[in-house]
């Protein structure tokens, strides 16, 4: 256990955030970019219209074009700068690895971190070997005393819960870091992710300085961990430093498409969002670290008006959290980096549209949140981004309609300045949409910012061509969805807490199917139309319509596990040298991923037959839950429902049922032995199979989930 | 006292007892050296319950002693008879609950009477000692380095009361508590407006859902006149 440690002395608090100067001049430089291809569009599509006077319906499809022109700005800028950043021969001004001196990296360090990793039904196997090997990373570095990790569980599965208490406890066995990773689990996960943390930092956050926040599928390397406590030990203005987390453990041809398309024009992005985002840059809820005296004193989230979905509690904390750390005076940073921080991403398109669906919401609560008072401006354009991320596709989709209209309306254009702008205005939007693509590119195959070899850039560039052919077909896809997401959370219906999926476990055609048939049937209806309207529209609109109407093959080849990896195709730099964090956590998986496994009905239920059954597990479980002087049902119900689960087995209950069952110390505790006393023709065909089995499974009850790694 | 015969079945009374071949070289030396175990005399002969249920109680523990991790053959035998007959002595005060459910009974008491023995001055609750106790034998890697001690009180050895007492753990540090309380946001008047909007709406679904077929129906509507 970690002691807080004395304040880093003699650094000026404002340390950290960048001058007002130049963030002024940066964003007058970037926003004027930014401004002047907007008006620029706008113009030109203004000129294209209104040869025979402007009527409403190209008055809506000039209102729409503009925020959308204004969104296609501001990435191809963004990606323009950080690609100039990037190839500048001088270093950044703002630059935080510069703060760091060599001999910087040899000092001990006296700040204590809490490491916290929120977990809600998480794969717990994914979990605790991602964080065995932080820890373990964190270990080599040669300064981890004053780190303590924490496992922060929100899960309300009660075979999930046991299992995480079991990998917890083996995994501080098998490390000796009993006193340094710690489990907490909530009896009511209230506020979600950012009440679990909130909890955290009621309990133990006076401890610590510092919080570095991870996801269940978070991955950070030891040496990325230090470098940030280091940094914000020596800039203290700083409240929030957050990383590019890359994608690593793609399968799937949509995940590692992702993952090889973030790889290449993530960089970039990242370097023109930290050029003029300055100190008021974006949390991103995980791989980041955050200053906790602060978060804690002005960073607790209030309910939004209204209900939810709109309203209420705050879906997407990290970007409100982020704007009252800066509302406070501290600077929020992004610290671009290209190892050391990783996420997983979803594998297949449907669990990516469940992942938007609910970002979709949380960022469009962030509507109440523009025109509050007190933030700093650059919050409201953080604000509204993310608005316009999910809104832009409704805005598209507008957009595509009001063009439809016009189309079905022609007018005859002679004029040669209507028909000269709209050909410079397509050159353009084409520039725009493949300049930062196509530089990107161009830069990694001439500085093999990637790979060295060539083979392997003339692959990245063969990538980059095939993943223009994945994305062309997903974009009218996701625009569709977007849309109505977008439309839904405005009607009022709001999304379930769902643990994320993010390992493919096959396609499931079905799920395809259902998901998607609405989107071809949309394109059927559209192409009808389009034909009706005009052939040379139908013309114009078809690479869209085509798109849609292969939404259910595409879905199924996206999803699917033939991704080109045996072609070389979208091979990123963590597939080809994985970083020595990656390769512990894959040599781990790999050997638990190659044991034999209980039938499936005992695997399903594997977490509540160890409570019940095993002497240590059970003693575990009894010892982590919460002694209390009542409880909420009576003992009589607690002992009706633990009969049924000893006669009818655990399917005969419902969730709640076990839950109250499992959370009463006495109850858990009298299961045991009731269980065991029970003679085979009073048990459960569950029970009796699980008796008999229980001890051939493992040679010990807490290494079902975790590998056999025991420290020399 | 217990008679331990290095043989493939035991009879005791009107019940036989299979286990399997020892090889007594695999026997740990720690074990050789105990007195006590040099000569075991097994003395059962349940005056009530069938064989049945007394075969079925045998191998209910001899599952329940496995799942303490207790590799150890020869010993998880000797926990078993030493069970049975307690529990046998209980079968016949208390005939009504079977041969199993006495010999788990049994079992329970005298992990409790072992545990209580290691952890006699650490101020526990009956509860704590059990699940702790369970816990600090596993954690302190009793299964495989003192099986041969397991539930036996009379033979504490003092690097396993302190591995058991030092095992046990907390769940968590010390908690620090501090305030995290939410403060205000002032949403100003846009806010304000929409939020009474949006509050209108969420009160009238019906309202919410009119506006949406209004819409749709003005697109319909304007679609027919375009092609008529």
């Amino acid at each position: 256990m970690s002691t807080p440690a004395a304040p880093a002395a003699n650094t000026p608090i404002s340390t950290g955030m960048p001058p007002q100067r130049i963030a002024r001049m940066r964003r007058a430089t970037f926003f004027s970019f930014v401004g002047l291809g907007t008006i620029v569009g706008t113009w030109l599509m203004y000129v294209y219209l209104s040869e025979r006077g402007m009527r409403w319906s190209e008055w809506g499809l000039l209102a729409v074009f503009m925020p959308l022109y204004y969104q296609l700005n501001v990435g191809f800028w963004t990606a323009l700068f950080g690609l100039w950043l990037m190839n500048r021969p001088g270093h950044d001004a703002l630059d935080l690895w510069r703060t760091l001196k060599p001999e910087d990296h040899e000092e001990e360090i006296t700040a204590s971190t809490a490491i916290i990793m929120p977990v809600f039904n998480e794969d717990v196997t994914r979990v605790f070997e991602g964080l065995r090997s932080i820890y373990l990373s964190l270990e080599q570095t040669g300064h981890s005393k004053n780190f303590d990790f924490f496992i922060l569980s929100d899960s309300n599965q009660t075979s999930q819960w046991i299992e995480e208490e079991t990998a917890w406890l083996e995994l501080c066995r098998q490390l000796n870091a009993f006193g340094r990773i710690f489990y907490r689990k909530r009896r009511k996960p209230i506020n979600r992710k950012s009440g679990n943390v909130s909890d955290f930092c009621r309990r133990w956050g006076k401890r610590y300085r510092y919080m570095l926040v991870l996801d269940a599928d978070s991955l950070m390397s030891g040496g990325l961990i230090t470098s940030m406590t280091r940094i914000m030990e020596k800039n203290t203005g700083i409240g929030i430093l957050q990383t590019f987390p890359k994608q690593i453990g793609a399968e799937t041809l949509l995940g590692r498409v992702m993952q090889f398309a973030q790889a290449l024009y993530g960089p970039p992005f990242m370097a023109g969002l930290d050029y003029w985002q300055c100190g008021e840059a974006n949390f991103w809820g995980h791989n980041a670290i955050i200053r906790l005296e602060p978060f804690i004193k002005f960073c607790a989230l209030p309910a939004l008006p209204g209900k939810e979905p709109f309203g209420g509690h705050i879906l997407s904390h990290d970007f409100v959290e982020a704007a009252l750390m800066r509302k406070a005076g501290w600077a929020v940073r992004l610290l671009p980096t290209n190892r050391g921080s990783y996420e997983e991403g979803p594998p297949t398109l449907v669990d990516m549209l469940k992942r938007d669906r609910r970002w979709c919401q949380g960022n469009m609560q962030h509507f109440w949140l523009v025109f509050a008072k007190g933030w700093h401006p650059m919050s409201r354009v953080n604000f509204i981004h993310g608005i316009l991320s999910y809104a832009s596709s409704l805005l598209w989709f507008f957009f595509l309609l009001f063009t439809t209209f016009l189309a079905a309306t022609p007018v005859p254009q002679l004029d040669p300045q209507a028909i000269q702008a709209q050909q410079i205005l397509l050159g353009l939007t084409a520039t725009l949409i493949f300049l930062p693509k196509t530089a990107t590119l161009l830069d990694e195959v001439f500085t093999g910012r990637l790979f060295k070899p060539l083979k392997m850039r003339l692959l990245t560039f063969m990538s980059s061509m095939a993943d223009t052919v994945v994305f062309t077909l997903m974009a009218p896809v996701l625009m569709i969805f977007h849309s109505q997401f977008v439309v839904y959370t405005v009607l009022g219906k709001g999304v379930r807490w769902v643990t994320q999926r993010r390992k493919a476990e096959g396609v499931d055609w079905a799920e395809v199917f259902f998901t998607f048939w609405v989107v071809s049937l949309i394109a059927i209806i559209w192409a009808v139309l389009g034909w009706f309207v005009s052939h040379a529209f139908l013309l114009w609109i078809s690479p869209i319509l085509i798109a849609l109407l292969l939404a259910i093959p595409m879905a199924i080849v996206v999803s699917g596990k033939r991704s080109g990896y045996r072609f070389g195709f979208f091979l990123t730099t963590e597939e080809t040298e994985p970083p020595s964090v990656l390769a512990t956590m894959n040599d781990n998986l790999a050997e638990i991923k190659g044991r034999i496994h209980l039938p499936p009905e005992l695997e399903k239920h594997h977490g509540l037959m160890q409570v019940c059954l095993d002497p240590y597990v059970n003693g575990l479980h009894v010892s982590l839950l919460r002694r209390r002087k009542s409880i909420d049902v009576s003992r009589s119900y607690l002992n009706e429902i633990a009969q049924r689960m000893i006669q009818l087995g655990p399917q005969s209950l419902n969730a709640q049922e076990i839950k109250a069952m499992i959370h009463d110390t006495e109850t858990v505790t009298d299961l045991h032995y009731r269980l065991w006393s029970a003679r085979d023709h009073e048990l459960a065909p569950f029970w009796a199979t699980a008796i008999r089995q229980y001890n051939l499974a493992a040679s010990s009850p807490f290494t079902h989930t975790l590998a056999q790694r025991e420290l020399a | 006292m217990l008679l331990w015969r290095q043989s493939d079945k035991i009879i005791a009374g009107d019940l036989t007892f299979y286990f399997p071949k020892v090889d007594s070289r695999a026997i740990s030396t720690e074990f050789e050296n105990r007195a006590s175990m040099e000569a075991v005399n097994i003395q059962f002969a349940p005056e009530t319950g069938t064989e049945e249920e007394w075969n079925e109680a045998y191998a209910r523990l001899a599952d329940y002693f496995r799942s303490y991790q207790l590799h150890n053959r020869i010993r998880r035998t000797q926990l078993i008879l030493e069970t049975l007959r307690r529990a046998a002595a209980a079968h016949k005060l208390d005939a009504k609950r079977t041969p199993t459910a006495h010999s788990i009974e049994q079992a329970r008491n005298m992990l409790n009477e072992w545990l209580g023995a290691i952890y006699s001055d650490m101020n526990l609750n009956e509860s704590q000692l059990e699940a702790g106790g369970r816990l600090g034998f596993h954690l302190s890697g009793g299964p495989a380095r003192w099986p041969n001690f397991f539930l036996d009180k009379e033979n504490l050895p003092q690097d396993m009361i302190e591995a058991m007492r030092n095992a046990v753990r907390a769940s968590g540090p010390g908690m620090q508590v501090s305030k995290m309380t939410p403060r205000e946001i002032d949403l100003g008047r846009v806010s304000g407006v929409a939020e009474d909007t949006f509050d209108t709406l969420g009160r009238h679904p019906i309202l919410r859902y009119s506006i949406l077929i209004g819409i749709i129906g003005a697109v319909l509507s304007y679609l027919y006149l375009l092609f008529r």
